[in-house]
């Protein structure tokens, strides 16, 4: 059976899935302002 | 001159941002590569009127990964900037919600919301068998049937991070999607051919049954223009499931641990719970609000598309190919038995409901 979560590896996915979430929304917000225009697919 | 103190706490800051770096510049170049391949080859095919199946560049990009992974020892110093693939794999399924607007599935009629519904619910239940029959680790059967169910690649790289699967396990899922979407676009078009299939009838089959959404609208515009419109409205809706049916998955793998582990339930399905799956639903609520325009909502699937793009790189990169072989061939065959009888079974619903109501 899996062990329980550290402290750690608990605040590390807090990290990174908050920082994802911030990282988008920030895109989203910069992209919406006009103020990047993204490299074409 | 900033005092020593100051110098002591942001020095190690720097550095551990610069070694991100090299890790970050090898998923980029991996996945250019691929991208180029891709492109590469599908317009020598075409310029030279070879018929080869488009194979998509997350394959190459996959590929050249595990070949460097595997065949090559790689320099320490890559593996910071390789281990953050996940984080791109998150940004990109949040900006992933601009291109799935829940309102999308009222566009469909009735009958054909009906199908997508049976269909998930149908692939979901045949996957998750057929992976207990063949014995296969829960959580790769998991990522097999979110495969197969909604949205191919994207599911899976979605279902992956929910769930906590092994890299293997998304790597032969992906795989197995992939090969058999390639094999989709000959084979769909000839199944219909000898059927006599109407274009909506076809497009409705080919939203429903191939998995990745480029394969399944390039099967419909293969057989038709309008198969093709049928197809994307079809797969837009299986699309717009993907948020549920990954957040059953999570749900239901958070349920496993905490039966087992936990006494505080609240405070473990809060840790469990992925919140950028949170951030995938806001992104798909302010679109359905009308919060961007047309050409933002392009620029948000393109940066998606890029963060992916980092990602696919990161999952061969990381895959170990011994313990792939160790796994066997069960995944590969569930897989294509699973592809086979859902490609049935959603001929059937379809055939049926052309006949009662002329879908």
């Amino acid at each position: 059976m899996p062990n329980p979560p550290s402290r750690s590896s608990l605040a590390r996915s807090l990290t990174v899935d908050t920082g994802a979430v911030l990282l988008a929304f920030l895109l989203a917000a910069l992209v919406r302002s006009g103020l990047v225009k993204t490299i074409p697919w | 001159m900033s005092n020593p103190s100051e110098h002591a706490t942001t020095q190690p800051v720097l550095l551990r941002w610069a070694g991100y770096l090299p890790g970050l510049a090898l998923l980029a170049g991996v996945g250019l590569l691929g991208k180029l391949l891709e492109q590469t080859i599908n317009g020598y095919c075409k310029a030279h009127h070879i018929l080869f199946p488009n194979i998509e560049y997350v394959l190459w990009a996959i590929l050249i990964g595990l070949a460097l992974g595997n065949l090559v020892t790689l320099p320490r110093i890559f593996e910071a900037g390789v281990s953050t693939y996940e984080f791109w794999l998150k940004v990109g399924i949040v900006l992933l919600g601009a291109r799935f607007v829940l309102g999308d599935i009222l566009k469909l009629g009735g009958i054909s919301l009906i199908l997508v519904v049976i269909e998930i619910a149908g692939s979901l239940a045949l996957m998750l068998w057929l992976g207990r029959l063949f014995g296969l680790r829960p959580k790769l059967a998991s990522l097999l049937a979110v495969g197969t169910a909604v949205c191919g690649v994207s599911a899976i790289i979605a279902a992956r991070a929910s769930i906590d699967s092994e890299d293997e396990d998304s790597a032969v899922a992906i795989a197995a999607i992939l090969a058999l979407g390639a094999f989709a676009l000959f084979a769909f078009p000839m199944i219909g051919h000898a059927l006599h299939m109407g274009d909506r009838a076809f497009g409705v089959w080919t939203g429903l049954a191939v998995d990745n959404t480029a394969e399944a609208i390039a099967s419909g515009a293969i057989y038709s223009d309008t198969a093709g419109k049928i197809s994307v409205l079809v797969k837009t809706a299986r699309n717009a499931m993907i948020g549920f049916v990954v957040l059953g998955f999570a749900i239901y793998w958070s349920r496993q641990g905490l039966a087992h582990k936990v006494n505080n339930k609240a405070a473990f399905l809060v840790e469990k719970f992925p919140k950028f799956v949170l951030g995938f639903l806001a992104i798909s609520l302010l679109l359905s609000a009308h919060v961007f325009s047309k050409p933002q909502v392009a620029a948000l699937g393109n940066l998606s598309k890029w963060a992916f793009l980092l990602t696919f790189a990161g999952v061969g990169l990381r895959t170990n190919v011994r313990r792939l072989f160790d796994q066997g061939i069960r995944p590969l065959v569930v897989g294509a038995l699973g592809e086979v009888l859902i490609a049935f079974l959603t001929l059937g619903l379809v055939l049926g409901a052309n006949a009662i109501w002329g879908v």
